[in-house]
């Protein structure tokens, strides 16, 4: 490849190599049907363990209460509400790769969606976990909030945010979860076609629900998957909008502010592309995906992550800029005193060196195309982008109106066992979404070859050498 | 005919009667004597087990039975208890021997608030910390409640059995080597117990002791007059007031009533507010007291220095008053340095100018000679502020003289028989006596305390004290008015009083309190006696009973002669020691309320601190929470450092009462460090020499506030009376209600509002003890405090302002606000805190999952988390401190000041029984109940003429934080400070 001459709009081939669909299935099912390796052993006990002592956390903090946790009045939200933004921010990438660049057309979503969808999925149900283990009471919490009709008339309150997440957020989750399954039912039909023993074929072929990749059936998934991202696409926008109203809604100086909502749903794209980087790195290494997930699409994304972190640097701007043009004194005490000279000030730092500065180097094409690189400068957003998350809810409460109510904060093990231990469960079914799923949407590669092949057909002088056997073979 | 073995006749043999064949069965029913008397086999902890089921027990008795002496309801009488509804009688707590007129809410039976007397001189219905926290201590389930002999278990008969036999054997030797150790008392009925012991055994011998001794004021008073007289304070007269370390406005006991006239004089105009100038305060202190903080110039001094400025003053009346000329000399005597010379200039001449109403006040740590010069002063000037009467305690030496002298009586082996009722003379006795040793030597010590402590593991026999709340009794308050101490539970636990021990040694230990009392009372008024007594009882004390003000003449030559005498060496640093404002000597160290409540000069809980000066913290390189070693003369004691803003340079300030470890008190064990052991009997309070020795090592601080400056916002007003007009035009758009949008709530029917004085509150904190004893509140311990989860619905900011060094000190008590707009109410997602008609923002615990986001969203942060079960483990005792109107919140769940909701429906109830409307004053919020310096006012702010709207209109009304548009229905007036225009 080095040896290639390099063109200015040349930007690299989405499928690397020559593959037909045969060779594709055989490629990127293989890790299905392989027997699982020691790595993958290895990093599920790490996982299981990580998952063992979110049990115990989540346990010691339903049975004795939130005061196992280092929350404290002033600060009545911190790891939770943080950790909550953080995973629910990772959660987005899947829906904008899968439904605003399906729209957008964007060919090269194609080989990363199904990845990024999983993601959102597994991401989402770890925020789930903490608005419900937050609250005091989380046995009245998990039905208290829903606006169900009781003899005792109470509705939930309305003009909370915390109800309009409740919607947002189950909302999120059943769409991305129906836009996921609809995506797979191909792949799993594929897989039940080439399955090894009868019980898989038995298992899959359940899943699959029938298909048999007739015109018919292609015609309808083709409308049900447009009509969900058109569903999904309004909410990318709304559900890291009102998880932004929790804080713009209220009064709190470094709460109460207008630009939030751009600003969260910015950073959520963010930390989500991210993310996405941070796992598909090592997966298309150690999955042999190079081929699908090739130098370009991690260009893209790279792409990605400097435009929504220019977004979200000029929402920190606007921030500090507002807080010093308003002239409102708790404001530019909390920007300007609370968050870069306080208990915490090294988290601000941290965050603006993450999030503003890391990604700037991404405006260079030998960045976005160094693994290396890639991988520490998003593995280093997603730090920060828990670092602002928390910046965001902490100072801010910290130092408020009234000083005699300003205090520290010192997070316990369990706060920390949570955070670490929801990474490891995400971890754990992540794992087992790469082994028993197809993790690269297999059904849109073959199509997004033919398409390629198509297009080379037509531009290259030698078209017509393409074997026959793969033109008519578009098995399923 | 062999008798026929029916069950009956074994009976009859037995002798007990009985009603069935089951009955007849069953073991006899031990008698309640040997229920006292626990088995002997038993571990410690299988036995305080039993006794806490036998608590259990005693207290269904104590809920269900009524005493069975008769005591009389304070206002109305009704002729049985109606369930729900609770009963107020009078009483009294004493404290070092004074009593104040409390009034004590009872509950079916189970007492659960104390407040003032509104009747009686020495409080007026307003009231202390201390008073009112003690209820907590009576249900304390780790009282003492087992009579000892030698640490194992006795009963009381087994005591009295002893104590006659041990009667008998002093009689014949007329009393010698009997020695009774007494707390500090006025009590008429143990005076007359006294002279009945004298006259029995006529060599016996009476002394008394308290670690905080007032014996110095004593002897100051022998000095100027050659024989004692107490001052009693009357700041309703004063207009220049200076103290030398004395805590005039601390709600301690003896300051409720000073207090309360001195608010009136703190106040420009309008409501309460006398016509008159605003008064003036000067402060002499090393330490900031609560005093100091108030105070419109205050000078910080090395402890030792205090006396030697009181001389330089004197000095310097002596040019102006011509009555103390003779004492000229003393300004050039005792140079001041710049800043003190100026301060004592100016404060001399305002004393002058305000003549008959001004007034030196000298606290009762400071040497005899001092209160000797502040009588010459106030002779002089024709004071009204200070009447002088004869001291109504029965041992005016009741400090470490008197102690040493028992001590080495002790030592000597001449001490047979020790009775001590004083409060814990081990713990609290000068490291140099070593009296526990001592004790160790007697050979027949008797001990009578509320807790095992350090003193009952010494002592030969242990006997259990009866709370104030379970005995009779009777004290003389600070002007000498005769009180009754009534009962209001049945014991809980059994034990007696003091008055029972002394009876003992008469052979009467069988005889009970009442009785007693009655008896004496009784021949002194023998006419109509009952109609008297239950009057007596009724009110708690006895009309017209004053000491009456004596003018006795000062001997000037004895004062300067004692003046000239006092040296002042400087002797490196100094250790300053104090009693504390929450434990006092130790006394009430197991006491929760107390030990979480914040110090109201360092904000500080759970133990005391060595507290220092910023700039003696920079020389020796300290920062707050590092621990340092103290010693002084004798071996180390290491303390956490806090810096104290306003602390005098060079010395060391610690609190009394830490660093106990008694057998029973769990709570205190532990806590804080021992300071006995850096007090000697030559001064036990003031003392040069001292080490300081910085360790590496530190520890957190619970600390109720971290930061101390208001930045410069709006938050806690305070100006000066030049100003005011300024201020007030400042404050104009920072009250009423703001612009907006929404139409306005109408509020029919009442409108409740509270309204703060700041130029009235003094920071005393009596307003948060009575906020957490009418509401349940509990305490979170040490770990909580750090960690910021204090419950305190109703908390005193406290605020340094200016200088470092000599920063001035402002206090805001802050607790809810009840916004009309609340922020909390649209953020709770399951509507758990809701808008009442009458405009309360009120809070559905039942409802409330705990998200805590009304708190993140509260711009006061007055709401209070559960992050435990805090009220879960409580023993069935302590359960029945809880007042039965207020909701015992669970865990997970946001509270919060509710602007005593129960109380406004108590006086809804009534009024409609009544068939009338709520009037203003039918209701009055626990913290407004309580305040000493009439601070807070509650009522309907639709009532034009209610106390809460005058002071509403007031042009020195602002509200917190108006900005944002909350409309709080709580006011804040703005405090002002009237300082000399020549000091300022």
């Amino acid at each position: 490849m080095a040896a290639e001459p390099r063109y200015l709009l040349d930007q690299g081939p989405l499928i690397a190599g020559h593959h037909d669909d045969g060779t594709l299935n055989k490629t990127l099912l293989q890790f299905i049907w392989n027997k699982a390796g020691a790595g993958w052993f290895a990093l599920m006990c790490i996982g299981l363990a990580g998952t063992g002592l979110l049990t115990v956390a989540v346990t010691l903090t339903i049975a004795k209460g939130i005061g196992e946790w280092g929350n404290n009045i002033p600060v009545g939200w911190a790891f939770g509400i943080t950790n909550f933004v953080w995973w629910i921010g990772i959660g987005h990438a899947g829906t904008l790769i899968s439904a605003i660049l399906l729209l957008l057309q964007q060919k090269w979503r194609t080989s990363i969606n199904r990845f990024a969808e999983a993601m959102t999925l597994f991401a989402v149900m770890q925020a789930g976990l903490f608005p419900v283990l937050h609250t005091g009471r989380p046995w009245f919490a998990i039905y208290w909030l829903f606006p169900y009709p009781s003899t005792n008339k109470i509705w939930p309150q309305f003009k909370s945010p915390l109800m309009w997440d409740v919607f947002a957020v189950s909302t999120y989750f059943i769409t991305s979860l129906l836009f996921w399954y609809l995506g797979l039912i191909p792949d799993l039909a594929a897989l039940r076609d080439s399955s090894t023993s009868k019980r898989k074929r038995q298992i899959y072929g359940v899943f699959a629900l029938g298909w048999r990749g007739s015109a018919r059936h292609w015609h309808h998934y083709k409308i049900a998957y447009l009509l969900l991202a058109g569903l999904a696409t309004p909410l990318v926008l709304s559900v890291h909008t009102i998880v932004s109203w929790d804080f713009a809604v209220s009064i709190l100086p470094g709460w109460h502010t207008t630009i939030f909502p751009p600003y969260f749903v910015a950073g959520a794209v963010f930390s989500g592309f991210a993310m996405v980087l941070t796992l598909i790195i090592p997966a298309r290494k150690f999955m042999g995906l190079k081929h699908v997930v090739t130098a370009r699409h991690l260009d893209s994304m790279a792409k990605v992550l400097l435009c929504t972190g220019l977004i979200v640097a000029y929402g920190y701007l606007m921030e500090h800029f507002a807080a010093w043009y308003s002239g409102n004194e708790y404001e530019s005490h909390t920007f300007f005193h609370a968050r870069p000279h306080g208990q915490f000030g090294w988290a601000y730092y941290l965050q603006m060196f993450c999030n503003v500065l890391t990604p700037q180097i991404f405006w260079f094409h030998w960045a976005r195309r160094n693994i290396a690189v890639l991988w520490i400068g998003s593995v280093i957003v997603n730090i920060g982008m828990w670092f602002e998350r928390f910046n965001i809810i902490v100072t801010s409460l910290q130092q408020d109106f009234i000083p005699s109510n300003w205090a520290q904060f010192h997070p316990t093990w369990v706060d920390l066992s949570l955070f670490f231990g929801t990474c490891c469960l995400f971890g754990v079914l992540f794992l087992l979404f790469l082994k028993f799923v197809p993790a690269i949407a297999l059904s849109e590669v073959k199509e997004l070859r033919h398409e390629i092949h198509a297009e080379e057909e037509h531009l290259s002088p030698e078209a017509g050498n393409t074997p026959m056997s793969e033109l008519e073979g578009a098995k399923p | 005919m062999p008798p026929l073995k029916l069950p009956i006749v074994d009976a009859a043999a037995d002798g007990r009667p009985w009603r069935s064949l089951s009955e007849r069965a069953q073991k006899p029913e031990p008698s309640r004597e040997l229920s006292e008397q626990a088995p002997l086999e038993t571990s410690r902890r299988g036995l305080l087990q039993m006794l806490g089921a036998s608590a259990a027990f005693a207290t269904l008795s104590g809920c269900l039975k009524q005493p069975a002496e008769k005591i009389l309801p304070y206002t109305k009488q009704p002729p049985e208890v109606t369930p729900g509804i609770p009963s107020h009688y009078a009483s009294a707590s004493t404290l070092d021997g004074y009593a104040t007129g409390i009034l004590v809410t009872s509950n079916e039976g189970r007492p659960t608030k104390i407040d003032g007397n509104p009747e009686h001189p020495s409080a007026r219905g307003a009231i202390g910390v201390l008073e009112q926290a003690s209820l907590l201590s009576l249900y304390d389930p780790q009282r003492a409640k087992v009579f000892r002999y030698q640490n194992e278990p006795r009963s009381l008969h087994d005591f009295l059995a002893a104590a006659v036999a041990n009667g008998r054997a002093l009689e014949s030797k007329q009393g010698q080597g009997l020695h009774f150790l007494m707390e500090p008392g006025s009590s008429p009925l143990v005076a007359r117990l006294r002279e009945r012991i004298l006259e029995r055994y006529p060599k016996a011998k009476f002394s008394s002791w308290s670690a905080i001794p007032l014996q110095q004021i004593h002897d100051g008073s022998a000095l100027a007059f050659g024989s004692p007289y107490e001052t009693r304070v009357d700041l309703s007269k004063a207009s220049v007031v200076c103290s030398l370390d004395a805590d005039l406005l601390s709600a301690l006991p003896g300051t409720i009533a000073p207090m309360r006239q001195w608010s009136d004089k703190r106040v420009p105009k309008g409501e309460g507010a006398d016509e008159n100038q605003m008064a003036r305060l000067y402060a002499v202190e090393a330490n900031l007291t609560v005093t100091g903080m108030n105070a419109d110039h205050r000078l910080r001094v090395k402890p030792s220095h205090i006396a030697r400025f009181g001389l330089a003053l004197l000095g310097r009346l002596a040019k102006q008053v011509p009555a103390l000329s003779q004492y000229a000399p003393l300004a050039q005597k005792h140079e001041l340095d710049a800043t003190q010379a100026r301060f004592a200039d100016a404060l001399a001449k305002d004393l002058v100018k305000a003549g008959r109403g001004a007034l030196v006040a000298v606290g009762p740590r400071q040497p005899p000679a001092l209160h000797a010069v502040a009588h010459a002063i106030n002779s002089a000037l024709h004071s009204d502020c200070a009447s002088l009467s004869k001291p109504v305690l029965h041992d005016l030496d009741a400090g470490p003289r008197a102690l040493r002298l028992l001590t080495e009586q002790m030592r000597a082996g001449a001490v047979d028989t020790l009775v001590i009722t004083a409060w814990n003379p081990v713990y609290g006795a000068p490291f140099d006596l070593n009296f526990g040793k001592a004790l160790s030597q007697v050979k027949t010590s008797i001990y009578r305390s509320l807790y095992e402590d350090e003193t009952s593991v010494r002592a030969g026999w242990m006997l259990p004290a009866l709370h104030p709340l379970e005995a009779w009794g009777d004290a003389r308050a600070h002007d000498g008015t005769t009180t009754f101490v009534q009962p209001l539970i049945n014991p809980l636990y059994g034990g007696m009083t003091e008055v029972e021990v002394l009876a003992a040694f008469l052979g009467e230990g069988d005889r009970s309190t009442y009785a007693m009392l009655r008896e004496l009372w009784q021949s002194k008024s023998p006419k109509n006696f009952d109609l008297t007594w239950e009057k007596w009882l009724a009110d708690g004390f006895i009309q017209g009973t004053a000491t009456k003000p004596e003018q006795p003449q000062v001997k000037h030559d004895a004062v300067l002669a004692a003046a000239n005498k006092l040296q002042f060496a400087d002797a490196g640093f100094e250790i300053n020691i104090i009693p504390d404002y929450r434990i006092w000597d130790g006394r009430f160290a197991n006491n929760a309320w107390l030990q979480e409540l914040p110090d109201p000069v360092t904000k500080t809980t759970w133990e005391n601190h060595a507290r220092i000066s910023p700039t003696f913290a920079a020389k020796l390189g300290l920062d707050n929470g590092d621990l340092v070693d103290l010693s002084l003369r004798g071996p180390s004691a290491r303390a956490p450092v806090v810096i104290e803003p306003g602390h005098a340079d060079d010395c060391v300030t610690v609190t009394l009462g830490y660093g106990r470890n008694g057998p029973g008190e769990e709570l205190a064990r532990g806590l804080g460090f021992d300071t006995s052991t850096l007090r000697h009997t030559d001064d036990p309070w003031i003392a040069g020499e001292l080490a300081v020795v910085p360790t590496r090592l530190s520890s957190p601080i619970a600390q109720t506030q971290e930061h101390h400056s208001m930045e410069g916002r709006l938050i806690a007003v305070s100006t000066q009376l030049k100003s005011l007009q300024a201020t007030n035009a400042m404050l104009e758009e920072h009250r009423g209600t703001p612009l907006t949008y929404h139409s306005p709530v109408k509020y029919p029917g009442h409108r409740w509002g509270m309204s703060i004085d700041l130029s009235r509150c003094t920071g005393c904190n009596s307003c948060m003890i009575a906020c957490q004893s009418e509401n349940n509140i509990p305490v979170v311990g040490k770990d909580g405090v750090i960690r910021s989860r204090e419950m305190h619905w109703l908390r005193v900011d406290r605020y340094f302002l200016g200088s470092e060094t000599d920063p001035g000190v402002v206090f805001q008590p802050l607790m809810c606000v009840q916004c009309e707009s609340a922020p909390c109410e649209y953020v709770c997602p399951v509507n758990a805190t809701v808008h009442s008609d009458e405009g309360l923002n009120e809070m559905v615990y039942n409802r409330c999952v705990g998200t805590r986001y009304c708190s993140n969203n509260c711009p006061y942060k007055v709401r209070r988390f559960n992050f435990f079960n805090y009220t879960g483990n409580f023993s069935e005792t302590e359960k029945m401190v809880f007042n039965p109107d207020v909701t015992v919140r669970a865990r997970g769940v946001m509270e919060k000041c509710t602007y005593c909701v129960q109380r406004i429906e108590r006086a809804r109830i009534r009024t409609r029984v009544q068939g009338r409307e709520m009037r203003d004053g039918d209701i009055a919020t626990a913290c407004q109940q309580a305040c000493p310096a009439d601070a807070i006012v509650f009522g309907d702010l639709n009532d034009e003429d209610s106390k809460v709207s005058r002071r509403n209109r007031e042009e020195r009304r602002y509200d917190l934080l108006h900005e944002l548009g909350t409309r709080p229905r709580t006011g804040y007036l703005a405090r002002v400070m009237n300082p000399n225009p020549e000091l300022a």
